[in-house]
């Protein structure tokens, strides 16, 4: 099945928006989202599945008496069903209550100009194209250590597009794509297994390198071995990227959100303009990164993408809006409305929340370290309190290091502490930045965190 | 619907000559509320239609979903799936295949009380207005409320190539909700989920007021709480935290394709992991329990599965391609969130079995020790490390519940410490929740209040 034209799903969301309008509702606004993906999946050792998957739909939101529905289906070939969904979008706004604080869907306003978001060769891949990445990747993981189990993993391609149609006149279009190769790995040794180790590239173009992932999943696992346990104290810790997205996400990401902030569920609230984390601090939603992952031309309620400064030298400048939380404040969105798809209504959400790197590299972060831990992934990291920022969970993989050397793998080490105290103690950033889910950033130190080892 | 898959079940055996195929066809119906202290976000209601078509082809998988049940676009996504399946087998080392099942027919229709797509929209905000204002005005150090609300409706067809048809209606009423609260410089929170396959009677059951009063008096208790000590100490878990416990740190290792990567029990069959007093069960048939179901989504029969019998791994978790490699019955644990995925192993409802001992009697001997009560999420490793954070706890002073603890978790190695469980309760509790394994899953997790010699806490800062 080919993808849908820009022509085609703009009449359908322009006719489902009229549609609503005759029907008497004083606003509309309509989300299509349309997703073509191949995957190749590895699972245990081998490659032994493929998928396509299409998956489209349209999402309407509808106001009655400053009043929000909203209704969304995936079946597009048949005008009727889309006339009943605009209905039931009306039915749900009827049913709902007035919001004093609701002031429309957002004003049109020129689109961003992005960068690097769409690569044709990435639609014009094959299952067998797929296929032979794949095994590149899983043959240079098999070649590096002999104790190391390729778990799972695989790569992904998919074009992706969007729209939004609504009735202050925002209509817009834009499409992209994503690919992705991923190898999960456990090295086996004397009855000993390692934690899961994780490796993977993802890009907006087709640049990716299936054999790095591949060698360096396996170099992880196998180094993971003959781990031990560490003991209790404070120590420096460096974070690295999957580490600090964990730390982050569940944490600093949600406390920048406006409507946190308005809720009183943010320990940022008030802060603005105060330092908030260390000189070395700087903090960009950057919702036009060139090949960002979130890079978008629109927002998820079609309001220009943007560059935002959120922290500038550990001083907190901005928080990140949608247009309704915006409005509350009398303010302009930031181009910060999430939408995961066509199945739910926007909400805020950081786009690409870019770290600004450090110079060093990553060996000389390691070379500062008398006695510390270098930490790849947290468990657990999703327990955190979220309005609090405190932590508590366990460093998995994670390694020793000595003198400025790695000298061993640690077990079982829990990592305590709080957010927005790791955010004023970090003290060195690497130049290793990387792209990982909506975090861009390096390896970090943090200062004396608390490492419970026993 | 039978006539249309079975035309595409014939096509894929009888044009691409495929060894397996299966077809199945949802249609799901959901109503969805967001509430954000007493305003109503959006109210949301919405269709999804679709079909997912998976075959075997030369021992390898190929798999396709589309959003329709046109003929046509199935019969192409059929070739589309078998065009696949010969595209992975072109590396493949050890064919997939699939332990024996006996082809047969059935209908399965939810029987609710309260039938949730004949509530009307007034009622459900009703119903979630009554758990914002119960916590809202619990207290003044409220600070917020977060509510969702689903139910979900539907019918899934499911067919393929050995004779089975099964059509089976899917009923899940769930809703979640979250309380923050302030005082000075301190935040806390507290999470809780309803969560049904009977019906909306699950109000019933637990008003909205007596929820709402639970989720609000947890976040104002920790605002007096202390942060715990780190370091290795006595517990105490309470049945939600003994069933996150069961869940994560073991189920997860028990679930038989993670137990072909490599987890710890890969070589534990037939051993002893635990202390005589643990039994596992993983159970898909507790009647209205939000992990329950008839048929799993590779049409087999979802069983009362045990795991651990007095501290002995007796059993796993399987689809029918990891029974058919263990040479096991497949238990009924192939679930798929819906038909955009493929069926993987998942859990349904898992619980430690209660035993003899009352909660004084596991409390009464601990000098110092903590209460751990209620969860905030938990993650496992294919090594057996496994984290819970705790949402509610206490310390155990001298035999007795004294101070709240909070930002607690627990840490350790899953085996290391079902060896330390020393005594179990004779209570049980069954809470819903949802479980992450790249699909999102239904489940239910629980068992009686059990008592751990030692286990590592991480404290706050």
């Amino acid at each position: 099945m080919a993808a849908l034209k820009e022509e085609e799903i703009i009449s359908l969301a322009e006719d489902a928006a009229n549609f609503a309008l005759r029907k008497g509702v004083s606003e509309a606004e309509v989300f299509v989202y349309e997703g073509l993906t191949t995957t190749v999946a590895i699972e245990r050792g081998q490659i032994a599945k493929s998928s396509r998957i299409i998956d489209r739909g349209l999402g309407i939101r509808t106001v009655i008496n400053n009043a929000v529905g909203f209704s969304y289906t995936n079946i597009l070939e048949n005008k009727a069903a889309i006339e009943e969904t605009v209905l039931k979008s009306l039915k749900s706004a009827k049913a709902s209550k007035p919001d004093k604080d609701w002031q429309g869907f957002p004003p049109k306003k020129p689109f961003a100009h992005v960068k690097n978001t769409f690569d044709s060769s990435i639609c014009e891949l094959s299952s067998e194209d797929l296929v032979k990445t794949a095994s590149l990747m899983l043959e240079a993981a098999e070649k590096t250590d002999k104790r190391v189990f390729p778990v799972e993993g695989g790569i992904g391609a998919s074009y992706l597009s969007r729209a939004v149609v609504n009735s202050n006149g925002i209509v817009g279009f834009d499409y992209g794509t994503i690919v992705e190769c991923s190898l999960a790995t456990v090295a086996q040794e004397a009855g000993e297994v390692t934690p899961v180790c994780f490796e993977f590239n993802v890009e907006r173009l087709y640049k990716i390198d299936p054999e790095w992932v591949g060698m360096e999943a396996a170099r992880q696992a196998a180094s993971a071995l003959k781990a031990k346990r560490v003991e209790t104290k404070s120590m420096k810790v460096i974070f690295a990227h999957f580490a600090l997205q964990q730390l982050l996400h569940y944490t600093l990401m949600d406390a920048v959100k406006a409507d946190y902030v308005q809720r009183n569920q943010s320990a940022l609230q008030g802060k603005i303009g105060e330092k908030i984390a260390s000189e070395n601090i700087t903090v960009y939603d950057d919702g036009l990164l060139e090949g960002g992952l979130r890079t978008w031309k629109f927002d998820g309620e079609g309001v220009p993408q943007q560059k935002t400064l959120i922290i500038e030298k550990g001083v907190l400048r901005n928080f990140i809006y949608d247009n309704y939380a915006a409005k509350k404040e009398g303010k302009e969105s930031t181009g910060n409305a999430f939408r995961g798809g066509y199945l739910s209504t926007p909400n805020v959400e950081a786009t690409n929340f870019h770290l600004a790197p450090g110079k060093k590299s990553p060996e000389e972060l390691i070379g500062e370290i008398d006695d510390g831990l270098l930490v790849y992934s947290l468990q657990g990291a999703h327990s955190s309190n979220p309005a609090s920022g405190e932590f508590s969970v366990v460093a998995t993989p994670a390694w020793k290091i000595v003198n400025g050397k790695i000298t061993r793998a640690v077990k079982g080490a829990m990592l305590a502490g709080n957010v927005f105290d790791v955010i004023k103690k970090i003290s060195a950033l690497a130049n290793n930045e990387r792209k990982i889910g909506q975090l861009v950033a390096p390896w970090v130190i943090v200062e004396n965190v608390k490492v419970i080892g026993r | 619907m039978k006539d249309t898959l079975t035309k595409i079940v014939n096509v894929a055996v009888q044009k691409f000559g495929v060894e397996y195929v299966e077809v199945r066809a949802q249609k799901l119906f959901k109503s969805m509320l967001t509430l954000k202290e007493e305003r109503i976000e959006a109210a949301k209601e919405g269709i999804e239609n679709g079909a997912a078509l998976r075959v075997l082809v030369n021992g390898a998988w190929g798999f396709a979903s589309v959003g329709s049940f046109d003929t046509e676009i199935l019969e192409n996504a059929v070739s589309d799936a078998c065009k696949m399946a010969k595209a992975a087998s072109l590396k493949l080392k050890n064919p997939i295949k699939l332990v024996e099942s006996k082809g047969f027919e059935d209908n399965v229709l939810a029987k609710p009380k309260k039938d949730p797509s004949k509530i009307s929209i007034e009622d459900k905000i009703g119903t979630t207005l009554t758990l914002a204002k119960t916590v809202l005005r619990y207290d003044n150090r409220i600070k917020g409320c977060t509510i969702d609300y689903l139910d979900l409706v539907g019918t899934n067809y499911f067919i393929n190539s050995e004779g089975t048809y099964i059509e089976q209606d899917k009923l899940y009423v769930w809703s979640r909700i979250l309380a923050t609260a302030k005082e000075n410089n301190v935040f806390t929170f507290s999470r809780e989920e309803v969560g049904s396959t009977a019906g909306y009677e699950v109000f019933d059951v637990e008003t909205p007021e007596v929820v709402g009063e639970r989720v609000a008096k947890r976040a104002v208790d920790q605002l007096k709480a202390k942060i715990p000590k780190g370091g290795t100490f006595p517990a105490v878990l309470g049945p939600n935290v003994v069933g996150v416990f069961v869940h994560e740190a073991f189920g997860h290792l028990a679930e038989a394709d993670l137990t072909l990567s490599g987890s710890i029990l890969m070589d534990k069959l037939g051993k002893k992991v635990a202390s005589d007093v643990v039994t596992i069960y993983d159970d898909g048939t507790v009647e209205g329990a939000f992990g329950s179901f008839k048929y799993d989504d590779e049409g087999i029969p979802a069983r009362k599965t045990l795991l651990v019998k007095n501290g002995v791994v007796v059993g796993l978790m399987h689809n029918r391609e990891t029974a058919q490699k263990f040479n096991a019955e497949p238990t009924g644990n192939a679930r798929a969130e819906d038909f955009r995925v493929e069926p993987i192993i998942r859990m349904r409802n898992t619980f430690m079995a209660p035993k003899d001992n009352s909660f004084e009697e596991l409390i009464e001997d601990l000098k110092f020790g903590y209460y751990f009560k209620s969860f905030r999420g938990g993650q496992a490793n294919l090594d057996g490390t496994f984290q819970v954070g705790i949402q509610e706890g206490y310390e155990i002073v001298k035999g007795e519940v004294s101070e709240p603890v909070r930002n607690a978790s627990i840490s350790g190695n899953t085996l290391e410490t079902l060896h330390k469980v020393d005594a179990v309760g004779k209570d049980f509790e069954l809470w819903p929740g949802r479980c992450g394994k790249g699909q999102t899953a239904f489940v239910c997790d629980g068992g009686p209040h059990i008592r751990v010699r030692e286990v590592l806490v991480g404290g706050g800062a």
